[in-house]
């Protein structure tokens, strides 16, 4: 297996379930939503899935989370959307915290792939406490240039208490911020 | 405009109204089981129905089935808090307009109320 071997299925839509859209998240554009637990950042991810769009007939998805996949795939009825688990155990699907390099691939690899998708990437303070914010952070800007060259949405649940106001600056500043209704902050 | 909240739970009827307030619909009625859903319905005639699909003794489906029969117009928003593609397109057959996963927050609330209040 190569380093950068892990390649998410891309172009595997979700069922529409027939219901309406409830989120207006643009392509290109990044969301920071301060919350815990990440109940709306999921909504919305799944929301999207589930939807149609008149500008895009194939909306597609990419999950990355602390979570374990099973769960996401259960609680959320994902049959078809990759769902890589953050964690220090071996697999195929898992990433493991410190391998900034192989999770910067899997998201920009979808990227490029997707004409337009969307990402989750669930464990933002996993990684932050495996690493330091700062390299953290340059991931995060990384990933962000590539999505605003596309027509992907990248959600990202924060939960504010984990960072300190500096930090909290430093990540919404290239991203639109949402306050989802269980944010609390330090 | 009247809304309806079924759910078993009191504590989560409780978060919806405060959803509600805070969207601006502060006239709600509340109901905890298919019974006490069915006989508020009848009595206030809301204009929209939240519905869990999960509720003790008879569903929100079978909830959702009845409410129609006493008004095709009924607007009902099914809820659960578990996306169960299976549920809710029997939600939606049975005359559901949409689905909401709890817990819901200001925005997707307000996109539902926003869509099918009128």
């Amino acid at each position: 297996m190569s380093l950068f071997s892990r390649k998410p299925k891309v172009g595997q839509r979700e069922d529409g379930l027939g219901i309406s859209r409830k989120y207006s998240l643009q392509p290109g554009k990044c969301y920071i939503v301060e919350e815990s637990p990440p109940d709306l950042s999921f909504d919305a991810f799944v929301n999207i899935l589930s939807t149609q769009e008149e500008a895009c007939a194939k909306v597609t998805g990419l999950a990355i989370s602390r979570q374990h996949p099973d769960l996401i795939k259960q609680k959320y009825g994902l049959e078809k959307t990759p769902i890589f688990w953050l964690a220090t155990r071996a697999g195929q699907d898992v990433i493991a915290p410190t391998n900034l390099g192989i999770l910067t691939h899997t998201i920009v690899k979808f990227i490029e792939d997707s004409s337009c998708g969307v990402i989750l990437l669930d464990g933002l303070e996993y990684l932050v406490s495996n690493n330091d914010f700062n390299k953290t952070l340059r991931v995060i800007n990384q990933v962000m240039d590539h999505v605003a060259q596309s027509q992907c949405r990248l959600i990202i649940p924060v939960d504010p208490r984990a960072l300190d106001p500096k930090e909290l600056a430093l990540l919404e500043r290239n991203a639109e911020k949402i306050v989802g209704a269980n944010a609390k902050r330090a | 405009m009247k809304v309806l909240i079924v759910d078993d739970s009191e504590a989560f009827r409780k978060v919806m109204i405060e959803l509600l307030v805070r969207v601006g619909f502060s006239d709600v009625v509340e109901a905890q089981d298919f019974d006490e859903g069915i006989k508020v319905f009848q009595r206030d005639r809301p204009k929209i129905s939240f519905v869990d699909m999960i509720l003790p003794g008879k569903s929100g489906v079978e909830l959702t089935e009845e409410i129609v029969k006493t008004d095709p117009k009924a607007v009902i928003i099914a809820m659960s808090s578990i996306v169960n593609k299976k549920m809710i397109r029997q939600s939606l057959d049975s005359g559901a307009k949409d689905f909401l996963l709890k817990p819901t927050n200001e925005i997707a609330l307000g996109a539902v109320l926003a869509m099918w209040s009128d």
